[in-house]
């Protein structure tokens, strides 16, 4: 009951924004939905808590995977609703992009997500994938600009060929069970799939296939080099609220479906193959991200290849294995995504107050603008890796685990590529900082809803690096639990 | 032996008759009356009655050449199976022969055109060289491709073996030998979109550029042999792709039955000819070898499927 | 009944011809209207390869995937994409940067490895290598598509095509999967479609040109 209401509940919400004309109407009741959604979740994530496992018919299912990233989809649509409230005033007028469209489209994309998390079937979150894409496909050539409607063209075609191999992974999995004797009827039902996991280890082959198929295909919606071409230009061309949905649980949302494949692997034909192959991916986004990030000249493109290079600490933080090195992984999607918020959302401020997010052409922000400085500085510094913030806990735990895997060279890299970008950001954002303001700002720092967001962000970010707190890792275990 | 004799006679004399019936048809698609099926013969009739117009700049050449492309398309329809599986001439290696035969009677008529002295002849003829050398390839491929499917090298063989073959198995390599076939036989005889039969405008002249000097029993020796080649052209589509119903004994039932079948699909070969030729246009002098191109793939495609479809 | 189902059988096997020629009639095309009836095509071949494996299975969930195919991918999304044409007013010309006879040439090659890269799963996974191989050319082919044709419907019209590859891949190794994924798919297909329907609309208005590879703002 409690999985229908929150599925529901975004897509009520959109068709109710729909409904309304008065831009104050729209913000209001979105803001209401939204507080209604994340109450949703977090009773959905109690029940979880309570029981290990909620069932809704054949095709909605929730375990302790599901409330983990549920928690934080809830956590960072909250502060996405709220930043976008005040961000979102001015918007074009134009087919689909009016401030009521901007709502409904948050809403149905935040159901699309929900869908994924909620899937029992492989199938259907496939479909749910998918439908991430379209929903949110709008939202990137939100402003109808040159550079957004390629960058939102681009992000269609790319994730929908993308999503089209992961389709036939799926489907050749789906011949792998029928073929290892699961009926035909369950064999694409994931808890299914996990408990015949035995049974399917005679066709290794068929298995392999498909994880390939399907981590090329994930991969492409995760980001994963070189399927990565959409997602610089999405990430920064969408209105900064929606950059920070797209970096921080869309991103997060495709790594889930990837988890559930690679669940059912391990168990079948042991973790060797796919955790080599994440391992290659995340090798090769670390790397190529990191160069990359030296040579941008736009910010939020910065920040985009940043995600890239971070979901390539996830990948291989699930590739070394082992408890340590999942449960890093799991802790890094959340502490990552929590980061990239603070720093889109700063990003946004800039883009208010100096009118551009050239970098070359900011500087003296020290100066001019203090607090959203002093935002900037303080996202970077986390982004790094550094401590007290949290990425420094994750990261950590993945080190430990590489090196207890004798992953050695694999853990060099990433080192490497965690100086680098160190490199990259410290060199960028210097230039910003310091220096004399070439022109006044607009307007002084940050406003009340913006000091807020970022604020909580900061905070959780602070606190999540000095002490994980105890239902965080209550939900971490569970997730755990589920995979292992 | 007499059946085979019977053949050749057949598509010597229904041969205007199938391009009068190509015209009519499309005028009637094109909303106009149209002339009588049967002009074309009183046309020949008419031609032969007039006078011989030569050059006085040409050679012996000029009045040879019509009478040997005659002579060599004759030849040519004598390796077509009609109402049988066998022809006149037919022997092992014959679509070889074919195609030179139809080489050798292109290669008369452009002497002939150039010899006539005026600049239409050497612009047909080099124009005529250039689509005839890049339509060469694919008809020859898909010969020698339906051949490696048949394991037979002569036209009546083939014919034969498809008979014997399933309708509803459909074969790749018979399909792409059949397209790339049905563009290089456009090419061959000139039809649009490769030439167009009707035309006298300096730019999109190929056949007709040749033959503009020649006037009386020569021009008309040349038509008919235009006409010779279409329908046996045809004949070989019909006989290659979709030959059941031939006789395959010597009674007469079956050769009468076999006769009205090969009429009714030479008459669908017309609208279906006439109905292309009304929808598509004549292709630009450049893009025609970018057309046989496409016929040269399908068939190369085809040769290579012999080995793939087993 | 028996009858049936062998010629069922047997047209099944034959069917994987007819999208050989669609992929070569495909690639040879130079409007983007015939492009749009050779999916439509490909499609039909669909529905009857459908139809025959639902014929010999006696499964009614196959009628149902077939009438849906059929009223969507044979019917909707051409006339869709018809439509999408007409109101674009743009020439129809597909803009490939290969030529006629290149193209083919380059889609018969795609063909031949598409039969390499099938010969040894086929007996792995027990399905006809005709009709896998023809999956796979359908997928290259569109993907060549994609890449090679510079207008932007041309790119819809190749991811079409390479969903249909897929679509048949499917049909080929597990005769279908569950009615409820089918449909979702279908339906994604249709929502991705119109979305990029939209899109090509919007790239006609900001930039006046519906040439993708003239959209290189974006690098680096």
């Amino acid at each position: 009951m409690i999985l229908l209401l929150v599925l529901f509940i975004p897509l009520a919400a959109a068709l109710l924004v729909l409904s309304f004309r008065d831009p104050r109407m729209v913000a209001g009741s979105a803001l209401v939905a939204g507080a209604l959604e994340v109450v949703a979740i977090g009773i959905a994530a109690w029940n979880i808590h309570l029981k290990g496992v909620v069932q809704a018919g054949r095709y909605l299912r929730a375990d302790g995977l599901t409330s983990f990233f549920l928690i934080n989809l809830g956590l960072i649509t909250a502060l996405v609703l709220i930043y976008s409230a005040g961000y979102m005033r001015h918007v074009p007028e134009g087919r689909f992009s009016s401030l009521r469209w901007f709502y409904a489209l948050v809403f149905f994309f935040l159901f699309t997500m929900v869908a994924v998390y909620l899937s029992a079937n492989l199938g259907m979150m496939w479909i749910c994938v998918e439908a991430t894409t379209l929903a949110s496909a709008l939202l990137v050539g939100f402003y109808n600009t040159e550079g957004s409607v390629e960058a939102g063209w681009k992000y269609l075609v790319v994730c929908t060929v993308g999503i089209a191999f992961a389709l036939f992974g799926t489907i050749v999995f789906y011949l792998a069970a029928v073929k290892g004797g699961v009926g035909s009827e369950s064999a694409l039902d994931w808890s299914s799939l996990m408990n015949a996991a035995s049974g399917l280890a005679a066709k290794h082959d068929l298995l392999k296939l498909a994880f390939v198929f399907v981590a090329i295909g994930y991969g492409t919606k995760i980001g994963f080099v070189p399927m990565h071409s959409w997602l610089p230009d999405a990430h920064a061309e969408a209105p900064s609220p929606i950059s920070a949905m797209l970096s921080a649980v869309l991103l997060n949302c495709a790594l889930y479906a990837l988890l559930r494949f690679d669940a059912i692997i391990s168990h079948a034909i042991g973790g060797w193959f796919s955790h080599t192959l994440l391992l290659i991916f995340g090798g090769f986004s670390v790397t190529v991200a990191s160069l990359l990030m030296i040579v941008q000249r736009d910010l939020k493109r910065l920040l985009a290849y940043s995600s890239i290079e971070h979901l390539g600490i996830v990948a291989i933080g699930i590739g070394v294995g082992g408890s340590l090195g999942l449960f890093g992984a799991l802790l890094h999607t959340f502490n990552h995504s929590i980061a990239k918020t603070l720093l889109f959302f700063t990003a946004g401020n800039v883009r208010e107050n100096l009118g551009t997010l050239r970098m070359e052409r900011i500087r003296g922000m020290a100066r001019s603008l203090p607090w959203t400085g002093g935002a900037l500085v303080l996202g970077t510094l986390a982004l790094a890796g550094l401590p007290p913030f949290g990425l420094f806990v994750s990261e950590f735990m993945i080190f430990m685990a590489a090196f207890s895997a004798t992953h050695y060279f694999i853990a060099f890299l990433m080192l490497a590529a965690i100086s680098v970008v160190f490199g990259a950001l410290l060199y960028h954002f210097q230039h910003m900082l310091t220096g004399e303001a070439e022109r006044p700002a607009a307007r002084t720092g940050l406003r009340v809803f913006e000091f807020a967001t970022i604020a909580i962000c900061a905070a959780c970010l602070l606190a999540l690096g000095l002490h994980i707190p105890a239902a965080l890792t209550a939900l971490l275990r569970g997730a755990l639990a589920v995979i292992q | 032996m007499a059946i085979d004799i019977l053949q050749v006679l057949l598509l010597i004399l229904i041969a205007p008759l199938v391009r009068g019936v190509v015209a009519r048809l499309k005028a009637r698609i094109q909303n106009r009356r149209g002339a009588s099926i049967f002009r074309p013969y009183s046309d020949l009739a008419k031609l032969f009655r007039k006078e011989d117009m030569v050059p006085s700049t040409a050679s012996f050449i000029f009045r040879l050449a019509p009478m040997a492309l005659f002579a060599v398309t004759v030849i040519a329809a004598a390796f077509f199976p009609v109402l049988r599986g066998s022809a006149l001439l037919g022997t092992t290696g014959d679509f070889f022969i074919l195609v030179y035969l139809f080489a050798l009677g292109r290669f008369l008529l452009m002497l002939g055109a150039m010899d006539g002295g005026s600049s239409f002849g050497g612009m047909g003829a080099s124009r005529e060289a250039l689509v005839s050398t890049l339509a060469e390839v694919p008809l020859l491929l898909a010969l020698v491709a339906l051949g490696m499917v048949s394991h037979t090298a002569s036209i009546a063989k083939m014919v034969l073996w498809t008979t014997g073959q399933d309708f509803f198995q459909l074969s790749a390599v018979h399909a792409l030998a059949l397209a790339a076939m049905v563009l290089a036989a456009i090419a061959e005889t000139g039809r649009i979109p490769v030439d167009n039969p009707t035309t006298h405008l300096e730019l999109t002249m190929i056949h007709e550029a040749m033959i503009l000097e020649y006037s009386g029993p020569s021009l008309a020796l040349i038509e008919w042999a235009s006409a010779v080649k279409l329908t046996g052209l045809m004949a070989l589509l019909i006989g290659l792709f979709f030959p059941w119903g031939i006789a395959a004994a010597f009674s007469l039932p079956m050769l009468i039955l076999a006769l009205v079948l090969w009429i009714a699909k030479l008459g669908a070969l017309a609208i279906a000819l006439a109905l292309v030729e009304c929808s598509v246009a004549k292709l630009r002098m450049y893009l025609v070898p970018d057309f046989l191109g496409v016929a040269s793939a399908l068939a190369i495609l085809a040769v290579v499927f012999t080995a793939l479809m087993r | 009944m028996g009858l049936f189902e062998t010629e069922a059988a047997k047209a099944l096997a034959s069917s994987a011809v007819f999208l050989f020629m669609t992929v070569l009639l495909i690639a040879a095309a130079k409007r983007i209207s015939t492009c749009i009836v050779m999916f439509s095509a490909q499609s039909v071949v669909l529905v009857l390869q459908v139809l025959a494996v639902a014929h010999m299975r006696h499964s009614k969930e196959a009628y149902a995937v077939a009438g849906l195919v059929l009223i969507v991918k044979a019917a909707a999304i051409p006339y869709a994409l018809f439509r999408i044409v007409d109101a674009l007013k743009a020439p129809h010309d597909v803009s490939a940067s290969t030529t006629s006879s290149q193209s083919v040439f380059i889609a018969a090659g795609l063909i031949l490895l598409s039969f390499f890269a099938v010969q040894p799963y086929a007996g792995v996974l027990g399905v006809d290598e005709a009709m896998l191989a023809a999956a796979v050319a359908l997928v290259l082919a569109g993907g060549f598509l994609m890449v090679s044709r510079k207008k932007a419907l041309m790119q819809v019209v190749g991811l079409l095509v390479l969903d249909n590859g897929i679509f048949l891949a499917a049909l080929a190794t597990t005769f279908g999967m569950p009615l409820v994924i089918e449909i979702g798919v279908v339906f994604d297909l249709l929502m991705g479609v119109f979305l990029m329907g939209l899109f090509v609309f919007r790239i006609r208005d900001t930039f006046e040109h519906l040439d993708v590879s003239k959209l290189r703002r974006l690098r680096g």
